[in-house]
C-alpha cells in the first residue's frame, strides 16, 4: 500500500510540472487559454500567476514526499508492537511552521497588490469602448467616434480595435450580470446593470482573440460569446470609415425583395442605417416594444464580421475559415487586411445563415415561447421563430449579404 | 424510552432498563413505542436524530451523485445533447444545493449530534425536542426542494442564485421559489441544532473535561456551530429580500427601481464563505480523531488545532469579497480582501502540518478509515495550494468562474469534506452500529475513490486555465478541451462505482452482520467508552475525565522514568466497571409528537406562499398546533407516573 501511495504523489507532482510546462507552449489550438498572453495585461498577469504556481507546486511536491516517507517509515510492522511516544507538540516548531508561511505570503503580497493597482489604472491615450451585456449577446459602441448623425459607432459581438494601442472599457449590463473575458488579452470583469465598470484591453499583435460571458446569465448563458478583432492601425482606420457609411438600397432584384422582406420582418428591432421607409425617411429600429431587455443588435454591417449570433455561428464558410484563422496565427497582417475586407458573397456560409432564419431558438435556446411570457408582459427575450418560408429565406439572404 | 431505573432487589444485575411513561397530557397520549418505525420518527435520542440525519444525507448524496453524473454525461463531448440547456441549469442548481444544504451540513449534523454527547460524556443534547424539530425541518426542507423537480421545474439561478437572474421576469417558473423557501426552512433546522450544540457542550461536559480536554472533534463542532449562529442570519436576510422579490413584487435587487444588484452577492458571500468553513471543519475534526488513533499518538499540537480552528472561524468572516473579484469592486476593496484571503492559509496550513507530525514517529495502522484520512491530508493540500493561486486576485480574474475554480472547491468539499465523513464512516460504524464494515470491501471503495475524484476533478485544473467557463449546457467545440472533459467524465463513472461499493459493504454487513468487537481500533476517546451500540442513556456513569485521551489514559499507564505505555486494562474491563458504579436514577427526555408536527407545518406555509395562501393559513394552523403541544407537554415525564425513584415494579411487571 505504501508503494502505491508514493506513486500517487509521482502524477501529482508531473501535473504541478506539466502545469508550468504548458504554460510556455503555443497555445494556437486553445483560443481561451490564459496561458497563453497575446497582450499587455494578459501578460502581467501571467507573469505574476506562474511564479505562484510554482512555489505551490513545490509546496506540494513537498508535502507529499513527506507523507510518502513517513508511510514507509513509521508503519506498523509485525512483531512491532510497543506503543509509540506519546508526543504532544513542539511550540517551537510550530510557530516556526506557522511563521515561514505568513512570511512567504507576505512576500507574494506585494507583487500581488502593485499588480492589481496597475491592471486597474487608467491609461493615457486609450480608445473608450462601451461595452453593453445582455442576454445573450454583447453590444459595443465607441463614442469618440461619431457618424453624420452625431451618434457613436455600434457594433455587435466583434470588438474591433487597434493592435499595440490601449483600450479602455466601461462595461455595463441591460438586464442581468454578465461578465466580459477575452482571456488572451485580460482577465474578466463583471457587467452589472445599473453600474459602469471600467477595465482595459491591449494587443500586441492584430488576431482574433476569442471569449464568452463568465458569469451566469440564465437560458444561453453558454452561448454567449464574443471576439476581439485587433487590426493593424491602417486597417482599424479603413474599418473606422467602413463602418461609418450606411447601407445602400439594394441594386439587384432578389436583394431588393429581401430588403423589403427585412422592413416588414426584422427592421422593427435591428436597426441597419440608412434603410429607408417609403418617404425615405430613417427606419429607427424600437426593439424595446418586443423584446425585454430593450435591445437587438445593430446589423448595418453585419457582413464585415466573421461570425454572427454572439458569435456561435460562423459567417465564413468552413474552407474560408481555415485560411483565415490560419492567417491570425501565422501572418497577423494578412489577417488584418483580411478582415476588414469582411466576408465576400463567395465565401458566406449560407446553409448556417439559412439554419438560423428558418428557426433561431432551435439553434440557440432562448425564452420566447409566446406561452411563457407572461413575467416578461409577452416581452421576447432572445429572438422568435419567424416562421419564415423557404423564399423568405433566400431573399433575405441575398439583402443581409449587401450589409457590408 | 424516558426515565432509566436502576431496579433494585432481585433484578439489580441486570443493569438499569427503560421505563415508558403511558400517560396522556391533554389529548394527546405520548408516543410510547420502543421498538419499529414509530420509535424512530418520534425519538429524541440524539443517537437516533443523528442516525436519521446521516442516512437521510447519504440518501441526497446519491441524488445529488446522480445529478453530478448527468452532467459529466452531457459534457463527455462536446455539444452533448442528453440535457437541454433548461434541464442542464437546473442540474448544476440541484446539484450545488443538496451537496451543500441536503448532504455535507447534515451529514455534519449527524456526527455531531451522535458523537458530541458521547464525546463529552452527556446523556443527551441540552434540548432533546429542539434536536428532533431540526432533523425534521432538514428533512421536510429536502423533500420540498426536490418537489420542484414535478412541479413546474427546478430553481435554474445557480445555487448563489445572483440577483438580477433569479427575479421573476428572468426564471419565471417557480423553481427558485421553492429554493428560497427550502433553504429558510433547512436554515431553521441549522440555527435551532447549532444552538442546542453550543449549550450541550459549554453546560453538559463530564466533570473534569475542560475545554482544553475536549476530543478534538467536538471542539471543531463547537466552532462550527458559532459559525452557523451568525452565518445563517446573513442568508435568512437574503432569502427574505429574494422571497419578498419574487411573490409580492418588492423592489431590493430592481436596478430600476434604484438597487444594486450586487447588494445580493455581498449578504449570500458574508454567509457563503463562512459556510466553506461549516463544510470542511467537521471533517477536519473527524480526521484530528482518526489520524491519532491509527498512529497510536495523540494528536499532535492539540492546543495549535483548537485555535487554528478557531481562527479559522474568525478570518473566515473577512474574506467574503473574493468571491467578487471580478465583480467591480474596486482595487482598495479588493486588495483588502486579496490580504486577508491569503493570510487564512496560514491557520489551515498549520492543521495540515499537525496532523503530519501527528503521523511522525508513530504506528501506522492503514485501515480503510486512516487511508481516507491520509486522503484528505493529500487532496485537501491540493485544494489549499489552488486556493492560494486564486486569493492572488489579478490570476483569480482569469480564474474565476472557470473549471479551475471548480476543481479547487471539488479538492475541498470532496476531497476534504467527503474524504472526512467516509473516514467517519469507517471509524465510527462499529460504534454505532456494534458492527464491522468490511475493510477489504472498504479499501476498494477507497482506492476508486481517489483515482475516480482525482481523474475527475484534477484535469479541471487544466482545461479551467485553458478557458472553459462554468455553468455551460455544452463542451464548445474547438475550444481544445474535448479531450479532458472525457476523462473527467469516465473518471466520474468510476468515483460513482467507489460510493456503490460503500452502499454495497452497508448493506452486506446488515445481510451478514459481524459483531465488532468493543473497542476494535485502540481509541482513544469517551464514546470507545460504553457499550457499541450504546444504551440508550450512553453511560451508566458519566466518567470523571482527567486528560485530553481519557479512554486511552485508562487503558495504559505511563511509566513515570522511561515515559513508556503499558496496557493495564482493557475497553471490557473499563466498561464492566462503569456498569458496576452505574448511577441509580437516570431521567431521559421522553418521544414526543410535537417537534415533527410542527417541523412538517414549515413546508405547508411554504406551498401554500408560493400556490394559495389559504394553504399557508392551514401550515400556521400545525405550525400552532405543534407550539401548543409541546408547551404543554413536560420534556420529560414526571417522576409521579412512576412512582418513587427507584421503585422498578412497573419494570418488573413488564418483564414478567
Amino acid at each position: 500500500m505504501q508503494h502505491r501511495m508514493i506513486r500517487r504523489s509521482g502524477p501529482l507532482a508531473a501535473m504541478a510540472a506539466g502545469v508550468v510546462a504548458l504554460a510556455g507552449c503555443a497555445q494556437g489550438d486553445v483560443p481561451q487559454s490564459t496561458m497563453d498572453p497575446k497582450g499587455e495585461y494578459a501578460q502581467t498577469i501571467f507573469n505574476l500567476s506562474w511564479p505562484v504556481f510554482l512555489i505551490a507546486g513545490v509546496i506540494g511536491v513537498v508535502v507529499f514526499a513527506i507523507i510518502g516517507v513517513l508511510i514507509v517509515r513509521f508503519r506498523e510492522r509485525p512483531g512491532h508492537e510497543e506503543t509509540p511516544k506519546q508526543v504532544h507538540g513542539k511550540p517551537t516548531l510550530e510557530i516556526a511552521l506557522t511563521v515561514l508561511p505568513a512570511v512567504l505570503l507576505a512576500a507574494i503580497a506585494v507583487p500581488t497588490v502593485n499588480v492589481l493597482f496597475d491592471i486597474n489604472a487608467e491609461p493615457e491615450d486609450a480608445l473608450v469602448v462601451n461595452v453593453t451585456g445582455q442576454q445573450w449577446w454583447w453590444e459595443f459602441d465607441y463614442p469618440s467616434i461619431t457618424g453624420d448623425d452625431g451618434l457613436p459607432l455600434v457594433t455587435a459581438n466583434e470588438m474591433v480595435i487597434p493592435a499595440g494601442q490601449q483600450v479602455r472599457l466601461n462595461i455595463t449590463s441591460r438586464d442581468v450580470i454578465h461578465s466580459f473575458w477575452i482571456p488572451k488579452l485580460n482577465g474578466k470583469r463583471d457587467a452589472v446593470p445599473g453600474r459602469v465598470h471600467t477595465w482595459n484591453l491591449h494587443a500586441d499583435d492584430p488576431g482574433e482573440y476569442w471569449g464568452q460571458c463568465t458569469e451566469y446569465c440564465g437560458l444561453s448563458h453558454t452561448n454567449m460569446r464574443m471576439r476581439v478583432i485587433a487590426l493593424t492601425s491602417a486597417d482599424y482606420e479603413r474599418w473606422v470609415a467602413q463602418q461609418k457609411t450606411d447601407a445602400r438600397a439594394a441594386e439587384d432584384e432578389a436583394a431588393a425583395l429581401g430588403e423589403a422582406q427585412f422592413k416588414s420582418l426584422c427592421a422593427s428591432c435591428h436597426q441597419v442605417d440608412g434603410l429607408k421607409d417609403a418617404e425615405g425617411e430613417q427606419i429607427v429600429a424600437q426593439p424595446q416594444t418586443q423584446v425585454y431587455n430593450g435591445a437587438a443588435p445593430n446589423l448595418t454591417h453585419l457582413m464585415s464580421r466573421g461570425t454572427f449570433v454572439s458569435s456561435n455561428f460562423d459567417l465564413l464558410r468552413p474552407d474560408c475559415r481555415l485560411e483565415r484563422d490560419d492567417l491570425s496565427v501565422n501572418d497577423p497582417e494578412a489577417f488584418s487586411a483580411a478582415y476588414v475586407e469582411g466576408t465576400s458573397v463567395e465565401c458566406l456560409n449560407k446553409t448556417q445563415l439559412e439554419a438560423w432564419l428558418r428557426d433561431p431558438p432551435a439553434i440557440f435556446p432562448m425564452f420566447v415561447d409566446p406561452t411563457q411570457l407572461e413575467a416578461t408582459d409577452g416581452k421576447y427575450r432572445g429572438m422568435p421563430n419567424l416562421n419564415l418560408t423557404e423564399t423568405q429565406i433566400d431573399q433575405l439572404v441575398s439583402y443581409l449579404q449587401t450589409l457590408k | 424510552m424516558a426515565i432509566v431505573e436502576q431496579p433494585s432487589g432481585p433484578l439489580a444485575l441486570r443493569g438499569p432498563s427503560t421505563v415508558t411513561p403511558d400517560v396522556a397530557y391533554g389529548v394527546f397520549r405520548r408516543p410510547v413505542a420502543t421498538s419499529g418505525w414509530k420509535s424512530w420518527l418520534f425519538t429524541i435520542d440524539h443517537k437516533k436524530i443523528g442516525i436519521m440525519y446521516g442516512a437521510t444525507a447519504l440518501f441526497f448524496f446519491l441524488v445529488g451523485g446522480i445529478e453530478a453524473l448527468l452532467i459529466r454525461l452531457q459534457l463527455a463531448q462536446p455539444d452533448g445533447k442528453l440535457l437541454s440547456a433548461d434541464t442542464y441549469n437546473q442540474m448544476f442548481t440541484m446539484h450545488a444545493t443538496t451537496m451543500v444544504f441536503l448532504v455535507i451540513m447534515p451529514m455534519a449534523a449527524a456526527f455531531g449530534n451522535y458523537l458530541v454527547p458521547l464525546q463529552i460524556g452527556a446523556r443527551d443534547v441540552a434540548f432533546p425536542r429542539l434536536n428532533s424539530f431540526g432533523f425534521w425541518a432538514f428533512f421536510f426542507g429536502g423533500v420540498f426542494l426536490n418537489l420542484s423537480w414535478f412541479m413546474g421545474g427546478a430553481p435554474d439561478g445557480g445555487w448563489f442564485a445572483y440577483a438580477p437572474n433569479t427575479g421573476v421576469p428572468f426564471s419565471p417558473t417557480h423553481g427558485m421559489d421553492f429554493w428560497v423557501l427550502a433553504l429558510q426552512i433547512t436554515g431553521l433546522a441549522s440555527l435551532s441544532g447549532a444552538i442546542n450544540l453550543i449549550v450541550t457542550i459549554l453546560n453538559m461536559r463530564a466533570p473534569g473535561m475542560s475545554l482544553m480536554r475536549m476530543p478534538i472533534f467536538s471542539w471543531m463542532i463547537l466552532v462550527v456551530q458559532f459559525l452557523l449562529v451568525f452565518a445563517i442570519p446573513v442568508i435568512t436576510v437574503a432569502l427574505v429580500l429574494l422571497n419578498f422579490q419574487r411573490l409580492f413584487g418588492a423592489t431590493f435587487f430592481s436596478v430600476d427601481a434604484g438597487a444594486d444588484p450586487l447588494l445580493w452577492q455581498h449578504l449570500f458571500w458574508i454567509f457563503g464563505h463562512p459556510e466553506v468553513y461549516i463544510l470542511v471543519l467537521p471533517s477536519f475534526g473527524i480526521v484530528s480523531e482518526v489520524l491519532p488513533v491509527f498512529s497510536r499518538k495523540p494528536l499532535f499540537g492539540y492546543p495549535f488545532v483548537v485555535f487554528s480552528g478557531a481562527a479559522i472561524g474568525f478570518m473566515g468572516w473577512g474574506v467574503w469579497a473574493h468571491h467578487m473579484f471580478a465583480s467591480g469592486l474596486g482595487p482598495v476593496s479588493v486588495a483588502v480582501f486579496t490580504l486577508s484571503t491569503m493570510f487564512i492559509a496560514v491557520p489551515t496550513g498549520v492543521k495540515i502540518i499537525n496532523w503530519i507530525m501527528t503521523m511522525w514517529g508513530g504506528r501506522l495502522v492503514f485501515t480503510t478509515a486512516m487511508l481516507f484520512a491520509i486522503g484528505l491530508i493529500v487532496e485537501f493540500t491540493i485544494g489549499g495550494l489552488s486556493g492560494v493561486t486564486h486569493a492572488i486576485s489579478p490570476s483569480d480574474t482569469q480564474q474565476t468562474d472557470t473549471y479551475y475554480i471548480v476543481a479547487h472547491f471539488h479538492y475541498v468539499l470532496f476531497g476534504g469534506a467527503i474524504f472526512g465523513i467516509f473516514a467517519g464512516f469507517y471509524f465510527w460504524w462499529p460504534k454505532i452500529f456494534g458492527r464491522m464494515l468490511s475493510e477489504k470491501l472498504g479499501k476498494w471503495n477507497f482506492w476508486l475513490m481517489v483515482i475516480g475524484m482525482n481523474g475527475t476533478f484534477g484535469p479541471m485544473h487544466i482545461v479551467g486555465l485553458e478557458g472553459q467557463s462554468r455553468r455551460n449546457y455544452r463542451v464548445i467545440p474547438g475550444m481544445g478541451v474535448s479531450f479532458w472533459n472525457m476523462v473527467e467524465t469516465i473518471s466520474s463513472l468510476i468515483l460513482a462505482v467507489g460510493v456503490l461499493l460503500f452502499v454495497i459493504n452497508v448493506v452486506r454487513t446488515n445481510l451478514r452482520p459481524r459483531t465488532a468487537p468493543l473497542d476494535p481500533w485502540d481509541a482513544r476517546t469517551l464514546e470507545w467508552m460504553t457499550a457499541s451500540p450504546p444504551k440508550d442513556h450512553n453511560f451508566d456513569s458519566i466518567p470523571a475525565v482527567h486528560s485530553i485521551d481519557e479512554f486511552f489514559h485508562r487503558k495504559y499507564e505511563e511509566d513515570e522514568e522511561t515515559g513508556d505505555f503499558t496496557k493495564i486494562a482493557t475497553a471490557e474491563e473499563i466498561l464492566a466497571e462503569q456498569e458496576a458504579h452505574a448511577d441509580a436514577h437516570m431521567h431521559l427526555p421522553s418521544p414526543s409528537y410535537w417537534p415533527m408536527v410542527l417541523a412538517f407545518g414549515l413546508p405547508v406555509v411554504a406551498i401554500g406562499l408560493i400556490y394559495n395562501i389559504v394553504i399557508s393559513v392551514a401550515g400556521a394552523l400545525i405550525i400552532i398546533l405543534g407550539v401548543y403541544g409541546w408547551v404543554q407537554e413536560p420534556s420529560v415525564a414526571d417522576d409521579s407516573d412512576y412512582g418513587p425513584p427507584g421503585d422498578a415494579t412497573k419494570e418488573l411487571a413488564a418483564v414478567e
